[in-house]
């Protein structure tokens, strides 16, 4: 074993070392260079803290429809609750929502929705790439072709085609958006997993009779992490945008429990008649999540590529 | 807000610069929905039922409250207990110069329910005997007494025997067969695009002002307000309610607006002792609540019918207290809007039995009414106060409609409390009460939209006894008796009328229908 480790990690430091450079602190420093995405990142978070701690922060339960009342409907930001004297910063929706607790609940579907279909399809797409390079042949080429085709349909075609089939409801759209998108990350893994496993450390593991199920998770695996990260960020951010639009078509989330694609449609109809904040709220922040999430993925790729290493 | 507007402005300058005025003869009408056909037998719906009245013609037409009024006929009378005799209309010509005689009727009435592949086909032309006695004069016979017989009639469009027989849909499609008595000619349908139709100057009646008449089906609502606006239309139906109240403010248009026929109700589940979509509070299950009178009587009282027609359809609809509004033939006299009273829901639901309530799901189409799923979401909002935990779900028109109606085990209804909505297509309560409260029975063509298996000998029997009643007088009071015995067992809860509102640009007046129908004959400047 500690052979083995020692393969895979040449560089990692002895424990005790006085490392004034360990690759954590020389990613990190490298990775906040970039102002933007360093900004990025802190709205981010600003943005996921929010969202975690919603339920106590927000002055509604939106998706409590004793709270809501359509007598509040479409009322303009700044507007007060008639009984509880509460005002509505940014106004109500078409069924008497509060719009800022209706979009930090929305935040949290959207993220939830993302972040467990992008864990989801990493598991599934990473093992099953790792598996079509390590073993080669016909299980390679049936695994790629699977891939091939998975990814020669539109994703938002197939996800509503998945959601007619199963319904509605928050894990049929899980489901529906791992079926899209596990075939980048079994892709990204294979192409990446197949040049690792030509290198010496893997054939020195083999020779030293290791098992093929410890050789592709402990010396493989590791070693196709970083693009795989990249990988991640983009298509959790895809996610997002995707669950959305499902609900923006009316196909994803129950109307009583709106997500932010969802809020964008309901106020898309008012846009004409001057309601503009219906839609125009929960859309910048959709947008925002979006690009931050985007922006930190692209400063990850930078960072983590070897080959843009200065 | 003034980013808005700014855009709109924009957006009108540029579609003027772009799309000339038309020339005041001329008239651009916005559809919210593009007819299937030009064969006016081919499809019973209204976007092809009013688009075709501008060509086609019926014996009997309705005016704009639905009246009975002469259309090709001049006159009708019952000669005895099953047979009417129409006196049709004289020196009525054919758009090719061909003279209309009682041919044309006999051929119309074979034809109407056997057009081959029709989604809705026009089934109350069967059942009737049509004998020509002149060239001007026919008789209409049923087996037995059948009062209907003029409100049935008025729905048939008659056909050119010479231009139709041996034609399949595609040759009215293509405007071959298309050939009718009507103030307008058809021109040109092209799907997905334009209907076009230009004025009969050999028309028989009031010529329409209109030299040619150009409909456009615009489907998103946003989208037909913008073409209004930019004037790139003069006219559209189906305003959305969230733009109304602007458009009142709008110097450039007018608008018009008429009750419809049609009612916004909820059916409950009547008939299953379990029904799937009611749970206990725990999600256990429990036996149907909705079988109780109490039960339904409480979701009635904690319905808030006021707040539903002010916030949620923006002041264009009216409380309902029954099938049909007020004016209609055959509606009963007495019944009231039920008032809002939470404290009596709440009440009502204890001494049924759950005085916490239960959970329950409303089912609904996507898209069907107006704000449908607006309606669905205010209702669960009202009910979950009362103590019915509500849950919404609303699905794609077809789908709904096929599961609400045969999508349960062994073809039963599938849903416990589904939102739908029901226009009398014959102007008249029984239009109503036949297919949404009759005892479920297809042979006898009863109940057969009857999606809550609604079942009550009294009210069967009132039925029964209406449709044997000639005498109009008698026949609306038994029929009203009949609407008061259902209402008032909650056999469907009313929620309000649809209100249907027309836009035009400034100068154009349009005489608003009942029927929903958008006819260019009633636009006038």
């Amino acid at each position: 074993m500690t052979i083995a480790d020692d393969i895979v990690a040449p560089e990692t430091p002895e424990a005790g070392a006085i490392a004034v450079e360990t690759p954590l602190r020389r990613f990190l420093s490298e990775f906040f260079e970039n102002r933007l995405a360093t900004l990025a990142l802190v709205t981010l978070a600003i943005i996921v803290v929010l969202a975690v701690i919603a339920p106590w922060i927000v002055p509604q339960n939106p998706y409590d429809l004793a709270q809501v009342d359509v007598l509040d409907s479409r009322l303009p930001p700044g507007e007060k609750n008639a009984v509880t004297g509460y005002t509505y910063w940014l106004g109500t929706d078409g069924a008497g929502r509060d719009l800022l607790s209706a979009m930090l609940y929305g935040v949290r579907i959207s993220l939830a929705v993302g972040v467990l279909s992008g864990l989801i399809a990493m598991a599934i797409g990473a093992s099953v790439g790792l598996l079509a390079a390590y073993a080669g042949g016909r299980v390679e080429g049936f695994i790629m072709r699977v891939v091939d085709l998975q990814l020669s349909f539109p994703a938002i075609l197939l996800a509503l085609m998945l959601i007619a089939i199963l319904g509605k409801g928050i894990d049929k759209i899980i489901i529906a958006l791992v079926t899209v998108q596990w075939a980048y990350y079994a892709r990204t893994v294979r192409a990446n997993a197949l040049v690792e496993s030509r290198k010496e450390y893997v054939e020195a593991a083999r020779c030293l009779g290791l098992s093929h199920a410890r050789i592709m998770a402990r010396h493989i695996m590791p070693n196709c992490l970083p693009p795989l990260i990249v990988v991640a960020t983009v298509q959790t951010a895809h996610a997002i945008a995707l669950e959305a639009t499902l609900s923006f078509l009316g196909v994803g989330l129950p109307q009583t429990e709106p997500s932010l694609g969802l809020l964008i449609s309901n106020g898309f109809e008012y846009m004409l008649s001057g309601k503009y904040w219906i839609s125009f709220f929960p859309g910048i922040v959709l947008l925002v999540t979006i690009m931050t999430i985007n922006l930190v993925g692209d400063q990850l790729r930078d960072t983590l590529n070897p080959r843009l290493k200065r | 807000m003034p980013f808005v507007r700014t855009t709109l402005v924009a957006i009108a300058i540029a579609a003027f610069g772009l799309f000339s005025p038309a020339l005041a003869q001329d008239l651009r009408i916005g559809l919210s929905a593009e007819p299937t056909a030009m064969d006016p037998h081919y499809h019973n719906l209204t976007p092809n039922n009013s688009l075709l009245s501008h060509v086609f013609e019926r014996l009997i037409e309705n005016d704009e409250k639905q009246n009975l009024i002469p259309g090709l006929a001049e006159s009708w009378k019952a000669i005895n207990d099953t047979t009417w005799e129409f006196k049709l209309r004289k020196g009525v010509k054919w758009h090719d110069g061909s003279p209309f005689t009682a041919d044309d009727v006999v051929f119309t009435f074979a034809r109407a329910g056997n057009v081959p592949n029709s989604p809705s086909p026009f089934i109350v032309a069967k059942g009737k005997t049509v004998t020509k006695i002149d060239d001007h004069t026919v008789h209409m016979s049923t087996a037995a007494v059948y009062p209907l017989m003029p409100n049935d009639v008025a729905t048939i469009m008659i056909v050119s025997k010479k231009n139709a027989d041996g034609a399949s849909t595609p040759d009215f499609n293509s405007g071959k067969a298309a050939i009718g008595t009507g103030a307008f000619k058809l021109v040109k349908f092209t799907p997905g695009d334009r209907i076009e139709v230009t004025r009969n100057d050999d028309y028989w009646g009031a010529k329409p002002k209109w030299k040619t008449v150009t409909f456009r089906p615009i489907k998103a609502g946003p989208a037909r307000v913008a073409a209004l606006l930019a004037g790139d239309v003069d006219m559209i139906e189906d305003t959305p309610t969230a733009d109304i109240e602007r458009l009142k403010t709008e110097p450039k248009v007018e608008l018009s607006q008429e009750v419809s026929n049609r009612i916004i109700y909820f059916f409950v589940d009547h008939s299953r002792d379990v029904t799937p979509f009611a749970k206990g509070k725990d999600g256990a299950e429990i036996k149907n609540p909705l079988k109780d009178l109490r039960v339904r009587k409480a979701m009635s009282k904690a319905l808030n019918r006021d707040v539903m027609v002010s916030r949620v359809m923006e002041g264009v609809a009216i409380p309902a207290s029954q099938f049909l509004p007020d004016h209609y033939f055959g509606v009963s006299k007495k019944l009231k809007v039920e008032k809002y009273d939470l404290e009596g829901a709440k009440k009502l639901l204890s001494e049924a039995g759950f005085p916490n309530g239960f959970k329950l799901t409303l089912h609904g189409p996507n898209g069907r009414y107006i704000n449908d799923v607006k309606i669905a979401e205010a209702t669960a909002q009202m009910l979950t106060r009362a103590g019915i935990e509500t849950a919404i779900e609303m699905l794609p028109p077809g789908n709904f409609f096929t599961r609400a109606s045969q999508g349960g085990p062994g073809g039963v209804p599938e849903f416990s409390f589904i939102l739908v909505g029901w226009g009398s297509g014959t102007g008249e309560n029984s239009g109503a009460l036949r297919p949404l409260v009759a005892t479920f029975d297809k042979d006898k063509g009863q109940g057969a939209s009857n999606r809550g298996r609604y079942s009550n000998p009294k009210v069967d029997q009132l039925i029964d006894e209406a449709m044997k009643t000639v005498d109009d007088g008698k026949r609306a009071e038994l029929l009203g008796q009949a609407t008061d015995v259902a209402i008032e067992d909650l056999a469907i809860i009313p929620s309000h009328y649809q209100v249907n509102t027309w836009a035009a640009r400034k100068g154009l007046k349009y005489k608003a229908r009942s029927d929903e129908n958008t006819l260019a004959m009633g636009v006038t400047e």
